[in-house]
């Protein structure tokens, strides 16, 4: 018998066939570009959903989610720029033996060096004068790193912001991020500073799938590889969400103290929230910038952050699945509100506005419907019919409220 | 750098007795079962300052922690640190050149004094509502902009003053309209966790007012002309003004102090503001309540002070004090929509390490960061590096002193208002 009870997982199956239907239905002109919004919506949906696991569930209310982006991103394009593999020693470049092949590291040049063009590698390369197949790395092993070395520096924030709480906790993050963000600008030896680190593509020759092949810039298998990688991320957060895990990070959000004083384990599940969101978000970071092929300090900055807060708490903050749809549309909205029109003499210029809508979007969404916009709907369908929230609220002001009993049916 | 290694290996050596030294000592006072409030701060400063020869001692002893134990070894750190620098880059302008380092020092503070001031309102607004807001930087951007409108575009013959007036004003109302829209259900116990919601609508605030400036104003750089310039004084002689010299742009001290004029207008207008804002907070009713519900809003409930209104009232007073410095410092730098973001971050820097909602120790704060801001950006010896890690130093404050003493220089552990202790 069909319960209302499953609507929720009926939209969401829906919502996953339409996805993944999506790319082989559509043709219209404009189909690169609203690839790239879904991709892109993808992205921000992982990000949000990891955050809004990190500051719905288990209430650590981080600013650094995009540094963690950041660092995956980084390790991705530093490890795609820096290290090749040859079957022949340069003699040039740092290199280590594997095997019958050879590991080199090149040298940093700056942006700023005159010889941008003469690193290690391109002076062997003249030397050899094409005998030698130089290959890249692979760019699965770049992703892996990528989220190991996020899931390390989460380890490392989440041990460090231990002792700290709400404001505090909040500070702590945004200084990690901002501080992650000079280092990455100031040391331009190596990163290139503003200018950024290209990667090569993630499908540098293109890829041959089901009997058809897909050129270096068509959009489908990146848009399959994000897809892939929400739908796992959100496989982990729903199990995790389910598991003991979920109950003790919630746990940890309402009180701390108490949660500890009933045995709960508080200093391994506050790191292990960091460190399982942070290699999402730093995961998610390396499969973009090698999608983008391009990455910079600029990726980092407080602004993505604030619309990564934005997407999570519009969508529903204490709900990952309802962050991540709302993430998709959101990113889906601001792209189709890009369009700048004309009142009479005045034009508007919507490429600033529609930010100015979707931040009063977000303040009256706080206001008025804290727990979101998806929630209450899907609260509607799954709720309806049993008591309100029977969490304990803080300071007891509402136990009126808390004790409510809503919509008997 | 000159011997890179000493520099390196001298702060490894720091970094690595400083951890070891913050953790065993905990560890060795809980053993003990003595107070470890403040172990790690100790450990961690002697043990940088002295590694082993003061920590073992340290260790045996166990001696109850005073305030002095925690500032001689902090001071004496800053001192390794800066030795071993000397030593590393003998050559370098903060080694030899005394008049470089004077002129630093002095400009540090100038600026680190306007910093004070713009965390002040920051320190306020935390202290009587127990949210950090996050807006701050975009009513010290607003502040700028009204400023600029008011004395460049609209009125270019009209006094500065009027046009900080109304960019104090309009900021007050905006502040104030905003604690009542947004902020109100935070006291009633509507909202579950009233600090992080204080924290995310601040944020949307910041997000709001930031592209609504930009989509009316642009992104283009603007900036205020001068609001006075200085008359010219040639001290003790004209022929020879090696005391006073100043321009109508520049004032230089014996010679080797060189302070530009917006700043020094700026600093002397924050000082006089904050002498008023003493006088306000002291001496008057309404001051005096909105420190009393700063320290048990329930008491001052009971003594008749409406804390609702209080809370309106340090809001907006918070907004346009930071409105307040944006104004004092659009002659002096250019003004963008986004410049908002890194003196917030300042703020928050320095308010952490003042103590949160200390007013005394957010002006200290000030200087401190104008301060190592100032070495930061004078003694990196890579001009281009050293202003791209402007925002880092901050921040490597703001970090340490979260992990060694949550509660700042002058905080009260235990501060009141809907948010809880660290």
């Amino acid at each position: 018998m069909m319960n209302k009870v499953h609507a929720p997982q009926l939209i969401g199956l829906v919502l996953v066939i339409f996805f993944t239907l999506f790319p082989f239905v559509y043709s219209g002109n404009d189909y690169p570009y609203i690839m790239h919004i879904f991709i892109t919506g993808f992205f921000y949906a992982i990000l949000a959903s990891s955050w809004s696991m990190l500051a719905g569930y288990a209430g650590q209310f981080s600013f650094g989610h995009l540094g963690f982006m950041g660092i995956g991103a980084y390790t991705a394009a530093l490890f795609s720029h820096y290290f090749y593999l040859s079957p022949e020693p340069t003699n040039f470049c740092t290199e280590f033996s594997l095997g019958d092949s050879y590991l080199i590291i090149l040298n940093p040049i700056g942006v700023t060096s005159s010889t941008l063009a003469q690193d290690c590698l391109k002076q062997a390369m003249e030397v050899w004068n094409g005998s030698v197949q130089v290959s890249p790395m692979p760019v699965w092993l770049g992703i892996v790193l990528g989220t190991l070395m996020g899931g390390f520096f989460g380890l490392l924030v989440g041990y460090l912001v231990l002792p700290l709480r709400a404001a505090y906790l909040a500070l702590f993050t945004l200084g990690f991020a901002e501080i992650l963000r000079a280092v990455i600008s100031a040391e331009i030896s190596i990163t290139r500073g503003q200018a950024g680190i290209e990667l090569r593509h993630m499908f540098e020759n293109g890829i041959t799938l089901f009997g058809r092949y897909y050129a270096q810039t068509d959009k489908l298998p990146p848009y399959f590889v994000m897809f892939f990688l929400l739908l796992l991320c959100l496989a982990i957060l729903a199990l995790l969400a389910r598991s003991k895990f979920g109950l003790f990070v919630r746990a940890l959000r309402e009180d701390q103290d108490a949660a500890a004083a009933l045995g709960v384990n508080t200093t391994r599940y506050k790191v292990l929230v960091f460190v399982v969101t942070s290699m999402m978000a730093a995961g998610a970071g390396a499969t973009m910038a090698y999608y983008i092929g391009i990455v910079s300090p600029n990726n980092i900055v407080i602004l993505q952050m604030s619309l990564v807060v934005a997407m999570a708490v519009i969508g529903g903050v204490e709900n990952f699945a309802a962050a991540a749809i709302g993430a998709i549309f959101l990113e889906f909205m601001l792209e189709m509100l890009r369009n700048s029109f004309q009142i009479g003499p005045v034009v508007v210029d919507m490429t600033t506005w529609r930010l100015v809508i979707f931040g009063i979007l977000l303040m009256l969404t706080l206001r008025f419907s804290p727990k979101g916009l998806l929630i209450p709907a899907i609260e509607y369908f799954t709720r309806g019919h049993v008591a309100k929230e029977t969490v304990a609220k803080r300071g007891g002001e509402s136990m009126d409220d808390a004790s409510g009993v809503e919509g008997e049916n | 750098m000159e011997f890179p290694v000493i520099f390196w290996g001298v702060l490894v050596w720091m970094i690595s007795w400083g951890v070891i030294g913050s953790i065993v000592t905990r560890r060795i006072y809980l053993r003990k079962d003595l107070d470890t409030s403040s172990t790690g701060m100790v450990g961690a400063m002697l043990g940088a300052s002295t590694g082993p020869v003061g920590l073992v001692p340290l260790w045996m002893k166990t001696p109850q922690i005073t305030n002095k134990m925690m500032a001689f070894p902090a001071l004496a750190s800053v001192g390794v640190f800066m030795i071993a620098f000397a030593l590393a880059d003998p050559n370098n302008l903060c080694v030899v050149s005394g008049s470089f380092v004077a002129s630093q020092i002095s400009n540090g503070i100038i600026i680190g004094i306007i910093y004070g001031f713009m965390a002040l309102g920051l320190t306020l607004i935390f202290s009587i509502l127990g949210v950090v807001s996050f807006a701050h930087g975009e009513f010290y951007m607003i502040g700028g902009m009204i400023t600029y409108f008011v004395t460049t575009v609209w009125f270019p013959e009209i006094t500065p003053l009027f046009g900080i007036g109304i960019a104090c004003v309009s900021t007050f109302i905006l502040g104030a309209v905003f604690e009542r829209l947004f902020l109100t259900p935070m006291y009633t116990g509507k909202i579950g966790r009233p600090v992080e919601y204080g924290i995310l609508i601040t944020f949307g605030l910041a997000f709001t007012l930031q592209y609504f400036v930009q989509a009316v104003v642009g992104a283009n750089p603007v900036k205020a002309k001068r609001f006075f310039d200085f008359p010219r004084v040639r001290l003790p002689s004209s022929a020879d003004p090696w005391l006073i010299k100043t321009s109508r742009g520049n004032l230089e001290l014996f010679d080797t102090i060189s302070i530009s004029n917006p700043r020094l207008t700026a600093a002397v207008m924050c000082i006089l503001v904050f002498i008023a804002l003493m006088y306000f907070l002291h001496k008057t009713w309404t001051g005096k309540a909105l420190r009393a519900v700063s320290q048990d809003r329930e008491a001052a409930a009971i003594a008749g002070i409406n804390p609702d209104k209080m809370n309106m009232l340090a809001f907006a007073l918070g907004s346009m004090i930071a409105a307040l410095a944006g104004a004092m410092l659009v002659q002096a730098f250019s003004w963008l929509p986004q410049v908002g973001a890194i003196p917030a971050m300042r703020s928050f820097v320095i308010v952490v390490l003042g103590g949160l909602g200390s007013i005394p120790g957010a002006f200290l704060g000030g200087v401190i960061v104008g301060l190592v801001e100032a070495a930061g950006t004078g003694c990196i010896p890579n001009a281009q590096q050293a202003a791209s890690y402007i925002p880092a130093y901050g921040m490597i404050v703001l970090i340490l002193t979260l992990l060694l003493r949550p509660t700042g220089l002058f905080g009260r552990k235990y501060s009141s208002g809907t948010h809880g202790n660290v």
